[in-house]
């Protein structure tokens, strides 16, 4: 309902900073829903680009059942995909059965090493989680540069930063004669687990509980450090998933342009879905459409680049302000 | 206030379906355009933006840019649906576009593409280049002509083939008025970051470099050497206007000659997949005017050595060179090949500084 | 390294953290009141541009320092209003502002990249730049700078010495009490980020007026996140703010004369350093002193009792 509004009004400002600009907003909008979901090829487009934002998302949502704040989405995709790119440089001849499972275990370690470490330093010294996984994002990503420029870097690639292209056995393939790509089952994977989980498991159920206070958790004793450690770890091996999916399945090698915030973009995506998979799928969907859409808004309208981050910032703002009218709905003929 | 709502999606859903399809086809040749980074940013992608405007004022033909690609998935899309919207011909102008762009040119034989910095062929897919290090050559005349301690300072971006090998060829064209003078190298790991670049000059000023060349995009090293009164050569465009009481000459590009012979053989069926690496001679690369403080006696040298490499008669990668150790790599007589230029990952003599 | 080498070094730590410097005591700020504000990079981002176009526009630098700095405030405002108005996620907020901040800013700014503007040049401040080492390294800077030196004094003696900074930090410590006290809640939030918004604002507009003279997309290039880490490693005080700032300033300046003297270090590693540093103090402190943790209720929503 306020995500309707929402999208209504980030476009109605879109529109008319596009008409202030002389541009046919309506046509304009138009062609931005066209690039985006206006077509089989568009939504492929999309779901290619929806994927990791979708596993780093249901990483962050998995936290903040428990109100716990990760925001380390980012460095933890790096490390997933440090870790993936590991596995490929020291065993390049192993076959993809053996190959393809070490990469997911290493990236999930990776990924999940990296939600250790603010877990810890939350349960054992107190640190603030949001802190201390925010400056993990910096280390880790300036931990890939450094293995990219130097270590890692390909010798025939005329020096630019990025590994050698992984041999065939370490690349995730698509599916059919689409484009999409298995990773898209593991995101439907991991989401059915996730559903199943906070549905039926009795630890699923404890987390909500302890999410919603935590004092009620210490009265029926549970074991709250354990959980915060545990969401914590599955998060980053998910942030990590997606990390491994983008180095093997749409990049076939680690470079630094991997980095294009999707584990903060998992933020935003998961806090709009307010947690729950399906709708973390639709809302990475919708964010990916907007991205998607936005490229074909340029070469159709030469509209420049920027304008994509206006429409994403006027979308979450009004939801974030909406959401107050949707809680305290009683109170809005007050303060007409 | 539920209503309200649903009113207003309503509203505007019946606006929207009331719009218009997108353009309609036509018989124009449809030349697309990929960047890397926004195109206001007066330097790389902002010289290939150049062209693109010689190129749309072509009668028949319609160009489309799209700024600000990410290499990798990014930019595999956006080529792939100018392709499938009937684009006939893709410029990227990005190294790490290369990989994405052979697989996109397999899936659309009917395209052709260009690959500007890359060395991999399709038969639909060609690769391009310009010899900017002639002109770098000739601005280190210039910047070896004006130094007055010996010392001249290169903000260079990433240690890859393509930033050495302006180094390389700075540093003999410096060598050459200059036998004694050292070009000290500072790394970035940054295009395009003013700040950042202009800190870098500072400091290469701060260890007694007079003169500042760049390998950025910024003009923020241009200010450096202005404000310390120091000289600076400038690259991509004419950098004059951001510090005119210091531009000596700046190493430029001008791409829109290239490209508009590109698209007339693509429109009368010539084209051919060729790695193509032009120079000065087709106007590709040049220097910008030269500043008010350059002697008559300097410009005169440097007009000569510009007419000798456009003729043949000199190259500027032509042996003896050493290495920053001593080593012979070129030997007398001998000039470095183009495969040789393109991986060159070593500094020549004369040269303070490493390539990591 | 020799004195002539390491006074343009510390001076130009100085510079390179100045920007830094404003950023991270409007989060100070912004944080002491318990309100996390992850939109720094957007806000500086529109102060740089607003303040580089008043400048274009009128040739009065001054004229456009203050435009940086109320719109940066504007922004700011924004988020207030999502937060602490609208009681809306802290963070989600926060990351919109950058992406919106960021966007508007070079959406905007395209026709203005590639001019050239005076700004605020250096000018050495009589007598005083004559003290020894102080003086070449302080006082022959740009007015900006000058200026950066009273914020944290200014931040200090706000939070500490004021009613309105101890009502401030009970709002980012126990909002119960604040409420309990009759004190509006809501207000001082408001005050604390806006303010807060406007030193950020100040911060981008140093980029474009006095470090650079020039308008460009990409302007702020991370400075904005680094002030948000930088706050932690100050620990909250202005005064290690200061520290925090030169420091962090002094790195990048260090590696990039390091390398112009033909040295070298991988500079990836050697900019990982800050960031781990902040990380071990914040652990170190939170191991030795309870009092010195980060504001109890910082990026927590205060739901007033219906």
């Amino acid at each position: 309902m306020i995500l309707g509004l929402a999208i209504v009004l980030s476009l109605s400002v879109s529109a008319l900073l596009l008409h202030w600009q002389d541009k046919p907003a309506r046509d304009a909008l138009v062609i931005l829903f066209q690039g985006a979901f206006g077509s089989w090829h568009a939504l492929e487009d999309c779901t290619i680009k929806a994927v990791p934002i979708f596993l780093c998302s249901l990483g962050v949502a998995v936290a903040f059942r428990l109100q716990v704040w990760n925001i380390g989405a980012e460095g933890q995709f790096a490390m997933g995909a440090i870790g993936a790119t590991w596995v490929v440089l020291q065993f390049p001849q192993w076959p993809a059965f053996l190959l393809l499972p070490a990469m997911m275990a290493a990236a999930a370690l990776g990924g999940g090493f990296c939600g250790l470490i603010p877990a810890l330093l939350k349960v054992r010294l107190r640190a603030n989680e949001i802190i201390v996984s925010l400056m993990l994002n910096y280390v880790c990503i300036l931990f890939l540069e450094y293995l990219v420029y130097g270590p890692w870097k390909d010798p025939v690639s005329f020096g630019f930063p990025m590994t050698m292209v992984f041999p065939p056995a370490a690349i995730v393939g698509a599916i059919g004669s689409s484009r999409l790509n298995w990773g898209l089952v593991l995101a439907l994977a991991c989401a059915v687990g996730f559903w199943i989980f906070f549905r039926f498991s009795r630890l699923g159920y404890e987390l909500k509980v302890c999410g919603e206070s935590p004092r009620v958790a210490g009265y029926a004793r549970l074991p709250y450090h354990g959980l915060v450690i545990a969401v914590m770890v599955t998060g980053g091996a998910l942030a990590g998933w997606a990390g491994f999916l983008e180095v093997s399945a749409t990049l076939n090698r680690l470079q630094p342009s991997i980095m294009v915030g999707y584990g903060y973009t998992a933020i935003v995506v998961a806090w709009l879905a307010r947690l729950s998979p399906a709708s973390i799928a639709a809302a990475s969907l919708l964010l990916a459409g907007l991205r998607v859409g936005v490229e074909n808004l340029q070469l159709e309208m030469q509209v420049p680049a920027a304008f994509g981050g206006i429409m994403e910032g006027v979308l979450l703002l009004t939801v974030l302000a909406g959401g107050f009218f949707v809680r305290y709905r009683v109170r809005w003929r007050g303060f007409s | 206030m539920r209503k309200g709502c649903l009113l207003l999606g309503m509203i505007f859903l019946v606006w929207m379906v009331g719009a218009g399809g997108a353009g309609a086809a036509d018989e124009a040749l449809k030349v697309g355009f990929i960047y890397v980074s926004p195109v206001g940013d007066a330097g790389w992608s902002y010289a290939h933006e150049q062209a693109r405007l010689a190129v749309e004022a072509l009668e028949g033909v319609r160009t489309a840019f799209v700024e600000d690609v990410r290499e990798g998935p990014d930019s595999e899309r956006v080529m792939r649906n100018m392709a499938r919207k009937g684009y006939d011909l893709i410029f990227a102008t990005s190294y790490g576009y290369m990989d994405s762009m052979l697989k996109v040119a397999g899936e659309f034989p009917d395209t052709v593409f260009m690959h500007c910095s890359g060395y991999k062929l399709a038969p639909n897919m060609g690769n391009y280049f310009g010899r900017i290090y002639q002109a770098r050559y000739l601005s280190g005349m210039a910047a070896g002509a004006m130094t007055r301690g010996g010392q001249i300072g290169y903000v260079a971006a990433f240690p890859i083939p393509e930033v050495i090998r302006g180094i390389n060829a700075f540093t003999i064209g410096v060598r050459a008025v200059n036998p004694k003078a050292t070009v000290r190298v500072v790394w970035t790991k940054t295009w395009y970051d003013p700040a950042t670049e202009k800190e870098a000059a500072k400091s290469l000023l701060d260890v007694g470099c007079d003169v500042i060349a760049q390998h950025q995009d910024s003009p923020g090293p241009q200010e450096a050497a202005q404000e310390r009164g120091a000289y600076s050569v400038g690259y991509n465009t004419d950098m004059s206007a951001f510090a005119p009481r210091a531009h000596l000459t700046a190493a430029v590009w001008n791409w829109a000659p290239f490209y508009l012979e590109v698209v007339e053989s693509v429109r009368n069926g010539t084209w051919k997949s060729t790695a193509a690496w032009p120079g000065m001679e087709k106007g590709i690369v040049g220097l910008a005017p030269f500043g008010p403080m350059v002697p008559e006696s300097v410009k005169t040298r440097i007009e000569q050595e510009k007419a000798r490499l456009i003729n043949g008669e000199t190259r500027v990668f032509a042996g003896p060179i050493k290495d920053q150790q001593g080593n012979l790599k070129i030997a007398a007589g001998e000039t470095a090949s183009d495969e040789a230029l393109l991986g060159m990952t070593w500094l020549v003599e004369g040269v303070v500084g490493t390539t990591e | 390294m020799t004195a002539e080498l390491l006074l343009p070094l510390l001076a130009a730590a100085v510079q390179t953290g100045t920007p830094i410097l404003y950023a991270t005591l409007g989060e100070i700020l912004t944080e002491r009141a318990g309100v996390l504000n992850l939109g720094v990079e957007g806000i500086m981002m529109v102060g740089a541009l607003a303040a580089y176009v008043t400048a274009l526009a009128t040739g009065h630098a001054g004229l456009g320092f203050a435009a940086g700095a109320g719109c940066g405030a504007l922004l700011a405002a924004v988020h207030a209003q999502v937060c602490v108005g609208f009681r809306g996620n802290q963070v989600v907020s926060g990351l919109a502002l950058t992406i919106l901040g960021t966007g508007l800013a070079n959406y905007l700014g395209t026709p203005y990249i590639g001019q050239s503007i005076p700004g605020f040049q250096r000018t050495a401040l009589p007598l005083l730049d004559q003290i020894p080492i102080l003086g070449p390294v302080f006082f022959r800077q740009d007015p900006l700078v000058y200026l950066s030196y009273l914020a944290p004094v200014f931040v200090w003696v706000a939070l500490k010495r004021t009613t309105w900074g101890l009502n401030l930090r009970a709002a980012g410590e126990a909002p119960e009490a604040v409420t309990a006290a009759g004190l509006s809640f809501a207000r001082l939030r408001w005050s604390a980020v806006v303010l807060g918004g406007l030193l950020m604002g100040c911060g981008g507009a140093y980029l474009s007026l006095a470090y650079t003279h020039l308008w460009s997309t990409g302007l702020v290039a991370g400075r904005g996140w680094i002030a948000v880490a930088l706050v932690i490693f100050a620990f909250w005080h202005p005064g290690r703010a200061v520290l925090g700032a030169y420091l962090f300033g002094g790195v990048m300046a260090f590696q990039f004369r390091l390398q112009a003297l033909g040295t070298h270090l991988p500079s990836s590693l050697l900019l990982m350093l800050p960031y781990l540093l902040t990380i071990f103090v914040l652990v170190a402190a939170s191991v030795r002193r309870r009092g010195q943790a980060p504001p109890a209720a910082l990026g927590v929503n205060h739901e007033p009792p219906d």
